[in-house]
């Protein structure tokens, strides 16, 4: 039997393996790439817990829709500032966005 | 009524301080005037309480019957736990106090408008002396040993100031300053003094303390200690050994200054200080007996030190210590009234031979007596003044000081024969310097010719006072005398009048009298023989034994010692504490807080890259650290 | 015509790992699904599952962005399975249109936009360990944390299209509305930063 605990401990994994890709990854597209993963784990967390326990109001479900919405603009919008950064700089690295350093 | 007198005796004087202190620049004459006024009226007052005062005698017994006192709350805090009064209490001591305070007072304000004509602060020199009047009547007005303290400071002050008042000259600034500092040390154990008797006493009022001390609430040991650091308060102002060293050079200050400050009036608060606390002293006569051996050593050394000083001023200073020291003696032996006695007198008379000294400073504009001679012909009322008072020094009859001085040896050899015996070598050596100054001033060969033709006679504000003080310095000798003191109203003599135990009466022994003159004449004639003329005995003598003439001249050697101390202990624990203040509080607390934070800041600062993923990460760690602690509580 | 090397490279990892690894996995599954110790629900389960994480892991560890880019795709596909086990077969379409239809392509256009040549650069930061180690700790707290709980409870009713549009136009209108204004605002101001100045000056 798939119980939720299955649902929330994969959506656990998925959230580590999107932290680790913010943490480490160069470039700033594979960072977005990342959190993408982030906001789906997130998600999964939501519906398993509105399919599981809130059946009759399915909140988590909505609060997914609007979590996807949200992911979308969201990378519309990052992609268009790396977009011109590059742009500026010919480089999408974020090490080298670093002209706050000592 | 009196007590009324009494308040405002000391707000005349304290008003004129403080008028003249802010305006002495705008007043014309600097405010002189005022001065001279309010030291009238302060003088006339003075002797309308000295008048009040016989109304208090009932059947020849000081009967005080609270009239004579007067107190008003300041601070009280737990009802009589700590309890700070202003409070006033005339007696009879107070009024031999206020009658020498005030009379001398005014002659040396009526004397400095003519002295000090011409100075460039001379309005503030008024103010200081206002403001020292102000404070010795407080204190000889004071009912309560914490007021006294206060005045006590004050007079302190005043004579700071105004011994250094020449502060252009280094001299001066260095007198005043050694004045302040020994009499600091005196002041000190005041303080102490004052604090032991509250803390067993619980007040600071003088006549409940008496009580207390007489009813036996005090342990022995704890009241004699207590009563020797009062009586160390008393050696600092008073210049007695071990703290005589400030008196001869606080003749750095302007003559009028010395002849009220040094010689009447502020030295002779440690003399009525002890007698005012002389009930206590009755208690434990250890401390009595060291006050007698205080005295009596003072006495004998000031006099050998006056004997080979050169300068006019100086010699009046050691004499002046030498006389405290008599007085001394006689508190020692527990003669109030004759210890008092011979305050009037001595304040009359050497005030006198000061004032003298300065009309002579003033008209030839020398001091050392090396360099003068001859001045008789020129300057007659201060010759013939001069050599008033100093009969009365040297104790010759009928002067007053021999009154007086006759009876401290008549007491000291009946209670104590050895210190008579001390006493009356002094009395000879004071009247072999008395004389050596005289003749060395006044007769002979003018030495500094250039000095001698310009000298002339003082004009009426100087010769006045003097005139009037070598009036008392010859009549206020026979107050002694039951008829001479009930003629004034007073129950009797002075030594009727004042006293701790009983009243007693004066007898007249003339046969200790002629020995005492005898002596005295003694003195003189000796003197005689070594200044007279061209003094070729006293250079003689000088060659004959130059250590001891280096000893005297030198003071013993105590100021080189005092002065080795301060050099070597004092500074040496300020450089230690300058040096633990320089290292550890400054270098080390200070610099070195702040250093420690540069250091830290610049190993720190690497962690700021500008780098996001590194930011990144630091938050994440965060955001861990949390998540991890939510999980255990968990 | 040869291959491109990289191609070759990542054909052979990519069979490598596919058989050694997927391989056994699935035939492993599929034998206990039909031998009847799981249930057919718990194989799919598992297979998406598996899916998921090869899709996250790729994106996130290869060193090839347009790999990156597509492993990301696989990952939400597997992430719309999930749903539509969780019986919401709306949110799993949306899934797919949005993510593989919109951020997915938009991401590759943003990855050709900037990267100068195909190579393979270098795209792991210098904090490699402290990363692993932190979302290394960061997983087994979130995972012994969902996993210690329990709930008793099963999917009951299917979540229909109806009631998601009743519950979203009626209950949840007003941030319907907002996040419409905030797709608005993110596409005005995505065009407003992202072009270029000289074409308006050009216009002026």
């Amino acid at each position: 039997m798939i119980s939720l605990n299955h649902y929330l401990a994969l959506s656990g994994v998925l959230f580590a393996l999107g932290f680790y890709g913010v943490l480490v990854r160069r470039s700033a597209i594979l960072i977005l790439i990342a959190v993408e993963l982030m906001l789906a784990a997130v998600s999964i967390n939501f519906v398993a817990f509105a399919s599981y326990l809130d059946a009759k109001l399915f909140t988590g479900v909505i609060f997914a829709i609007f979590v996807i919405t949200i992911a979308a603009a969201e990378v519309g919008l990052a992609l268009g500032i790396v977009l011109r950064i590059y742009r500026e700089r010919s480089t999408a690295n974020v090490d080298e966005a670093s002209t706050l350093k000592w | 009524m009196s007590m009324a007198m009494a308040g405002i005796l000391i707000a005349i004087p304290a008003s004129i301080f403080v008028l003249l202190a802010l305006t002495w620049k705008m007043l014309p004459r600097g405010g002189d005037f005022l001065v001279v006024l309010g030291f009238l009226a302060v003088w006339l007052l003075g002797l309308g309480i000295a008048a009040d005062f016989t109304k208090y005698f009932h059947e020849g017994v000081f009967a005080p019957n609270g009239a004579n006192a007067f107190a008003f709350d300041w601070i009280n805090i737990g009802d009589g736990l700590f309890h700070i009064q202003f409070s006033t209490w005339v007696d009879s001591i107070t009024v031999v106090m206020i009658v020498v305070v005030t009379t001398v007072a005014l002659m040396v304000a009526i004397y400095s408008t003519g002295y000090m004509r011409g100075e460039e602060r001379y309005g503030w020199y008024f103010a200081a002396l206002s403001l020292f009047v102000t404070a010795m009547l407080t204190l000889v007005l004071s009912g309560n040993l914490l007021q006294l303290y206060f005045a006590w400071e004050g007079v302190g002050l005043a004579s700071f100031l105004l011994i250094g008042f020449y502060w252009e000259r280094q001299s001066a600034a260095e007198a005043a300053k050694k004045a302040f500092i020994t009499t600091r040390v005196g002041d000190v154990g005041l303080l102490i003094g004052i604090v032991l008797l509250w803390r067993e006493a619980g007040t600071f009022d003088i006549q409940q303390i008496i009580e207390f001390a007489e009813h036996g609430g005090f342990n022995s040991t704890y009241l004699t200690v207590s009563m020797l650091f009062l009586f160390l308060g008393a050696v600092g102002k008073s210049a007695q050994f071990p703290l005589h060293v400030w008196l001869p050079d606080a003749m750095e200050g302007p003559t009028p200054v010395s002849a009220l400050i040094h010689a009447a009036t502020m030295v002779v608060a440690g003399v009525y200080l002890v007698a005012r606390m002389m009930p206590v002293f009755d208690v434990v006569p250890a401390a009595r007996e060291v006050v007698l051996y205080t005295g009596l050593i003072t006495a004998v050394m000031a006099a050998t030190m006056g004997l080979v000083s050169n300068d006019i001023k100086r010699v009046l200073a050691f004499s002046t210590v030498s006389q405290l020291g008599f007085m001394f003696v006689a508190l020692g032996m527990g003669a109030v009234g004759v210890a008092m006695f011979h305050l009037l007198t001595h304040a009359f008379f050497k005030a006198l031979l000061f004032l003298g000294s300065g009309s002579v400073i003033h008209a030839t504009h020398e001091q050392t007596v090396e360099h003068l001679g001859g001045l008789r012909k020129k300057l007659p009322i201060t010759t013939w003044t001069f050599c008033i008072g100093s009969l009365a020094l040297a104790g010759v009859i009928p002067f007053a000081g021999f009154w007086s001085k006759d009876e401290i040896l008549h007491t000291a050899m009946h209670d104590a024969p050895f210190a008579y015996v001390v006493l009356a070598a002094t009395a000879i050596l004071t009247a072999i310097y008395t004389t050596r100054v005289v003749l060395l001033t006044f007769w002979g060969e003018p030495k500094d010719h250039h000095a001698y033709e310009h000298a002339h006679e003082s004009g009426w504000t100087m010769a006045g006072p003097l005139v009037f003080l070598s009036i008392l310095a010859v009549f206020s000798g026979f107050v002694v005398f039951h008829s001479v003191g009930a003629a004034l109203g007073f129950p009797g003599g002075i030594l009727e009048t004042v006293y701790t135990e009983e009243p007693e009466l004066f007898h007249f022994d003339p046969v200790f009298a002629a020995t005492a003159v005898g002596m005295s004449l003694a003195g003189i004639g000796i003197g005689f023989a070594y200044w007279w003329g061209d003094a070729q005995r006293a250079v003689r003598a000088r060659a004959w034994a130059p250590e001891l003439h280096a000893l005297l001249v030198n003071r013993y050697y105590i100021d080189d010692l005092y002065q080795g101390i301060i050099d070597r202990v004092v500074l040496g624990l300020g450089g230690i504490v300058a040096a633990f203040e320089r290292h550890v509080v400054n270098e080390s607390g200070v610099d070195g807080g702040s250093q420690l934070i540069g250091w830290f800041g610049m190993r720190l600062k690497f962690l700021q890259t500008g780098r996001i993923p590194n930011y990144a990460l630091a938050m994440a760690v965060g955001v861990v650290v949390l998540a991890v602690m939510a999980f255990r509580s968990a | 015509m040869p291959l491109p090397a990289q191609l070759d490279r990542t054909i052979v990892t990519g069979t490598i790992m596919a058989s050694a690894i997927g391989l056994p996995y699935i035939v492993a599954l599929s034998l206990l699904g039909l031998m009847g110790r799981i249930s057919g629900a718990e194989v799919v389960w598992w297979l998406l599952a598996g899916l998921i994480l090869v899709g996250a892991i790729g994106s996130v560890t290869s060193n090839n962005v347009v790999h990156a880019a597509l492993s990301l795709v696989v990952a939400a596909m597997g992430v719309a399975g999930m749903f539509l086990l969780l019986a919401s077969e709306f949110l799993a379409l949306v899934q797919v249109l949005v993510y593989g239809g919109g951020v997915a392509i938009l991401l590759l256009f943003a990855l050709m936009m900037t990267n100068a040549s195909d190579d393979p650069i270098v795209v792991d930061g210098s904090q490699k360990p402290f990363g692993f180690g932190v979302a290394l700790i960061m997983g087994i707290v979130m995972v012994s944390a969902m996993v210690g709980a329990s709930w008793d409870a099963t999917i009951t009713t299917v979540v229909s299209f109806r009631d998601i549009g009743t519950r979203l136009y009626r209950d949840y209108g007003v941030p319907f509305e907002v996040a419409s204004l905030v797709l608005l605002v993110a596409l005005v101001g995505a065009i407003a930063i992202a072009r270029r100045d000289t074409e308006e000056s050009d216009a002026a």
